[in-house]
């Protein structure tokens, strides 16, 4: 039997709605003790409430698709969690921990569902602002339960180019070594009048609320290296429903896999075949300043 | 004489009402669909719309008539070299502060309506009409989120564990000042340096200092903003215990067109605060340097 798309992101998102954002918006800020999760020579926040909530989660899709593969960024053994062709559950119970510590209004949960390794079902819940953005493979993408219409979106937008854009942009966690100073680097040639002078960089904080935003089309890239799976599977799919792609944040990594750990998404175009998106990978792919690489 | 706590909140609730009304409205139904219709301003980067010089205008005639003796200073209508600051009552206006993001449609673009007195601020109205977050406040009044006291969690201000706002501005040239924000943002971030939770950036002074103000963000550190980016957010700050002191090391003093500002929530004692702001300024790079206009 088919699976039916549309039926999971629904469940999906009443879990979001009902279940894991009442979690996340109650909690948020209220932690004083959290955990640094690979060692001392990383910012990497984690908190009890992160593990309770993909409990939460795991407990429910379980009950509801026992035999799908699940999984989520608690649960995640190093070297031994694989992404197969099975349908899996891929989650980050809160995207975002830092904000969520802090109680900056950017932390999410993020639920994707991947089919033969590509994301087909996305939704992103972010309790502090009342945001719900859910899509399924050729359903197209909901707001607050709402059809969005990405192409008149699309339409009332400027030209896709580097030195118009607004770019989304996180150094991460890892403070040191090659990847830390390719970021720097490549931040600075993205803003410099000589080179890409872009209009800007924005950093929430959130790789799905980062992925979410450039489907509503209030930001035009995100670049990124040392995410996870879980961090861009239900983004991936929720951008790709509206004319957006993900290639790798390296040249030329124009195909990759939803576990490639360095990211370049950008957002669609109302003429989708003016090459438009190829020339905007291209052009800023020439900004970055060696190569971001990871295991 | 000065304006009395009576005064200034009959004044914050004209410029609420202003907001929520006038203003707001406008730049909520505009945002995101006027990307074909900025002018050049200093370089491509700075991008001033019509519907910032409109919404200017409105604000400008809707305070002049109701408050006829008080100043007027507008990002639109302010004039290099001539345009002062005194110690007059003066409202200190920026129709849409993150006019990037308002042209882009990224929803951190907002109304800032400020007031000073004695080249101090006194009012603070802010409006994200996107969000629906209205942060607004007057000196000695307290300070309110969507009418709501904030209130800000006592706990420990370190750097270490900071989550702090920082934004590349739009000079992007080799004047110095590009390198110095660069250099300071790996140095707060560092394995070798501060170590910092993170920075965040939203792209409006306006909004990064009410959130410092709620205690969102720990610190915001800038330079290149005017008076009107900063002057409202700076009074709703003051209300909930936070403070702004210059961007540049080792000078505490900073005037409302200082250009360099460096703010901290409150939720922490004074000494705390002395201490992060010592701690921090030991990361900066290197003076940054701007025209002073006052």
């Amino acid at each position: 039997m088919p699976i039916n798309y549309k039926e999971i992101e629904e469940f999906l998102c009443k879990l979001a709605l009902e279940k894991v954002g009442p979690i996340i918006k109650s909690k948020s800020g209220t932690l004083q003790e959290y955990d640094l999760k690979t060692g001392s020579r990383r910012v990497d926040i984690v908190t009890a409430i992160d593990k309770q909530v993909e409990a939460i989660i795991w407990e429910t899709v379980k009950k509801e698709y026992p035999d799908f593969k699940f999984i989520g960024e608690e649960s995640y053994i190093k070297n031994v969690t694989k992404i197969t062709d099975e349908p899996t559950f891929i989650i980050d119970p809160i995207d975002g921990t830092t904000n969520f510590v802090h109680d900056f209004p950017f932390s999410c949960t993020s639920m994707g569902l991947t089919v033969d390794k590509i994301p087909v079902v996305g939704v992103i819940f972010n309790p502090h602002i009342n945001l719900l953005v859910s899509a399924s493979k050729s359903n197209g993408v909901r707001v607050n339960g709402k059809e969005f219409d990405y192409k008149d979106k699309l339409k009332s937008m400027g030209p896709l180019v580097l030195n118009k854009s607004i770019v989304a942009l996180q150094p991460g966690s890892a403070r040191e070594g090659s990847n830390f100073i390719c970021k720097m680097k490549t931040y600075q040639n993205l803003l410099d009048c000589e080179k890409g002078f872009i209009h800007g960089f924005r950093n929430l904080g959130s790789s799905a609320m980062t992925l979410a935003y450039i489907a509503l089309g209030k930001l035009d890239s995100y670049w990124d290296g040392g995410c996870y799976c879980w961090d861009v599977c239900a983004g991936w799919c929720i951008l790709n429903e509206t004319g957006g792609t993900i290639v790798g944040a390296n040249d030329q990594e124009w195909q990759i896999g939803v576990n490639n750990r360095t990211y370049l998404a950008v957002r669609g175009c109302f003429e989708s075949t003016s090459g438009e998106q190829k020339k905007y990978i291209k052009d800023f792919w020439s900004c970055v300043d060696g190569k971001l690489s990871y295991e | 004489m000065a304006l009395s706590k009576q005064e200034l909140k009959s004044i914050e609730n004209a410029l609420i009402n202003l907001v929520k009304e006038e203003v707001g409205p406008l730049i909520k139904v505009q945002s995101g669909t006027k990307f074909e219709s900025y002018e050049d301003k200093a370089n491509s980067v700075d991008l001033v719309t019509q519907v910032d010089q409109k919404v200017e205008s409105i604000v400008k005639n809707y305070l002049l008539e109701k408050y006829p003796n008080f100043k007027f200073i507008g990002e639109e209508s302010y004039v290099k070299g001539v345009t002062k600051i005194t110690n007059e009552p003066t409202f200190i206006v920026d129709p849409i502060d993150g006019t990037t993001n308002f042209i882009h449609g990224f929803p951190y673009s907002c109304i800032s309506l400020g007031l000073s007195e004695n080249q101090k601020p006194v009012v603070g109205v802010v409006f994200n009409p996107h969000l629906n977050q209205l942060f607004h406040g007057s000196k000695g009044n307290g300070a309110f989120l969507n009418g709501t006291p904030i209130e800000v969690a006592k706990r420990p201000l370190v750097l270490q564990k900071a989550l702090v706002g920082f934004e590349s501005g739009s000079e992007r040239d080799d004047s110095g000042n590009f390198d110095i924000k660069a250099k300071t943002c790996k140095n707060l971030l560092s394995q070798d340096g501060a170590l910092i939770h993170g920075v965040r950036s939203l792209g409006s002074a306006a909004m990064n200092i009410c959130y410092v103000a709620t205690g969102m963000m720990d610190c915001y550190w800038e330079g290149g903003p005017w008076c009107w980016d900063v002057c409202a957010g700076w009074c709703i700050l003051n209300e909930t215990g936070g403070l702004i002191v210059n961007g540049n090391p080792n000078n505490w003093d900073v005037s409302l067109n200082g250009r360099c500002y460096f703010a901290i929530r409150g939720g922490s004692n004074e000494k705390e605060q002395h201490e992060f702001i010592k701690s921090f300024w030991s990361h900066v790079a290197g003076d940054l340097k701007y025209e002073y206009k006052d």
